[in-house]
């Protein structure tokens, strides 16, 4: 996959009259995805992610014991979550810890995932979820969402299905499907979306900028859209291994 | 009677498994519909209509009547404290001193111990109450514990104990399953228990994949030379 080539002036124009975008997408076009599931072998449960320029590792401890103690819940599992950028993650050094925004990010994802866990399976144990982010590139919270609820599969935890999440945005006068760094930069409006892929309902909605009645409408079913296409990944990553055995095993036996 | 997957089928969390009037056994849900979905990765499986899904993955959750191994975590008086790998802590109470040596028989328990022990009690609310009265129940002394993961303990104790047999009978007598993922195993030499070990990782990797015993038959045969993938699975 080549790496995208960023500007640090503004790009001049953003999105042509054709709707040709500064990474040569059309509008609806998603950035290529990779996923992988069970990568680190200490971890419950873990998952890796390329999704454009942004590399993520999501990592799901337990369900465990709790500490500190005095944080169980009796009749149901703890939900821990904390997404972190590492210092090489972005174009400037970030420094290392949570920030503002990292607080907040592990909050909605945290409220995301959520829904979809059996936590009253688990009463008194908590979940912890790790997303590191390697390399960011817009987009990180919803790429990380959807990698951390792969990982919470990978983990063997009852879940009532699948989060998949994406941004959508406003370019000028386009609806576009996941923006890339320069439309979240310098673009109009952004918008995260997840969803709980059983029922299609919406775990996470922000909006950054304004969108009229019409837009925001188009933009939801553009994010559907989209959210379509990265299940099919999700589910295919969640496969790939036991599928890889059982071609292994074939191949050794003929 | 209407199955939407196949039999056997890999099936991930929130899949649609079947509508109508089928009843939902584990790791299935209904949703609001009524229709029935899985909860985890795993393995469709219909019986007496009943489907259930096997899973591929997951922590050790305590049932009551499970026969666990705890290695002894801690003692306070005649409470001791089992590390049953899983998100709670087996709590052994010993009876009180008298009634133990009316019994006739001495338990002391130390830190670092092996203990085969069956799991009496379990709310969720609190620690699961463990128990060693019961035949064959108790310490165990001496061996090494191998851990496996807690989701394929059915497939290396096999339909009617099969596989466990195999196990038995190629390696040693002293093998024992803890339905937390602990297995114990007391060998004469090395070799047997690394034998052991590649057979139990097998089963972890392949479980999946028709003719399991067939394959650990053969590991079991062709010894610890006989040729085996390394590598694990998820290095794909």
């Amino acid at each position: 996959m080549k790496m995208p080539i960023y500007l640090q002036e503004p790009p001049e124009i953003l999105i042509t009259p054709e709707g040709v975008r500064t990474d040569g997408r059309g509008p609806h076009d998603l950035r290529p995805i990779k996923m992988t599931v069970g990568v680190l072998n200490r971890a419950d449960g873990s998952a890796y992610v390329e999704w454009g320029g942004n590399r993520i590792l999501a990592a799901v401890y337990g369900p465990r014991e709790v500490h500190p103690k005095h944080l169980t819940l009796p009749d149901r599992a703890l939900v821990r979550c904390r997404y972190n950028m590492a210092p090489f993650s972005t174009e400037e050094r970030k420094r290392p810890g949570p920030d503002r925004r990292s607080i907040e990010l592990s909050k909605v994802i945290r409220e995301a995932l959520l829904p979809a866990i059996f936590v009253d399976k688990y009463p008194g144990t908590v979940i912890d979820i790790f997303v590191e982010i390697i390399r960011s590139d817009a987009g990180t919270r919803c790429a990380g969402t959807t990698a951390a609820s792969l990982a919470l599969a990978d983990a063997g935890i009852a879940m009532r299905g699948l989060v998949t999440a994406l941004a959508v945005g406003r370019v000028g006068d386009w609806i576009v499907m996941d923006p890339n760094h320069d439309e979240d930069m310098y673009g109009d409006v952004d918008v995260p979306v997840a969803f709980l892929m059983e029922d299609k309902e919406i775990t996470l909605l922000q909006l950054d900028g304004p969108l009229t009645e019409d837009e925001f409408n188009e933009a939801l079913d553009l994010a559907m859209k989209g959210a379509d296409l990265v299940y099919e990944m999700q589910k295919e990553a969640l496969r790939r291994p036991y599928l890889v055995v059982e071609r292994s095993v074939a191949g050794r036996e003929s | 009677m209407s199955l939407l997957v196949k039999n056997r089928e890999i099936v991930l969390p929130g899949q649609l498994l079947a509508k109508g009037n089928l009843k939902p056994g584990e790791n299935v849900y209904v949703d609001g519909r009524g229709f029935l979905r899985s909860s985890k990765v795993g393995l469709v499986d219909l019986s007496r209509g009943e489907v259930r899904v096997i899973p591929l993955r997951g922590v050790y959750m305590p049932k009551v009547e499970d026969i666990v191994v705890g290695v002894v975590s801690r003692v306070a008086g005649n409470t001791v404290l089992l590390d049953i790998n899983s998100p709670y802590t087996g709590v052994l109470l010993l009876p009180r001193s008298r009634e133990g040596r009316r019994s006739g028989r001495r338990r002391t328990f130390s830190v670092g111990d092996v203990v085969l022990a069956k799991v009496r009690a379990f709310d969720g609310a609190s620690n699961p109450l463990l128990t060693v009265e019961g035949e064959g129940l108790g310490k165990l002394s001496g061996g090494t514990i191998i851990k496996v993961n807690p989701a394929k303990v059915p497939r290396i104790i096999g339909k009617r104990r099969s596989m466990i047999n195999l196990l038995r009978d190629k390696i040693g007598r002293d093998i024992v399953v803890g339905r937390n993922g602990f297995v114990w195993v007391k060998v004469r030499d090395l070799q047997s228990s690394l034998l052991l070990e590649r057979a139990l990782r097998l089963i972890e990797r392949e479980s999946h994949v028709p003719g399991l015993s067939d394959r650990v038959t053969d590991l079991l045969e062709g010894g610890i030379a006989a040729e085996l993938p390394n590598s694990d699975y998820r290095e794909v």
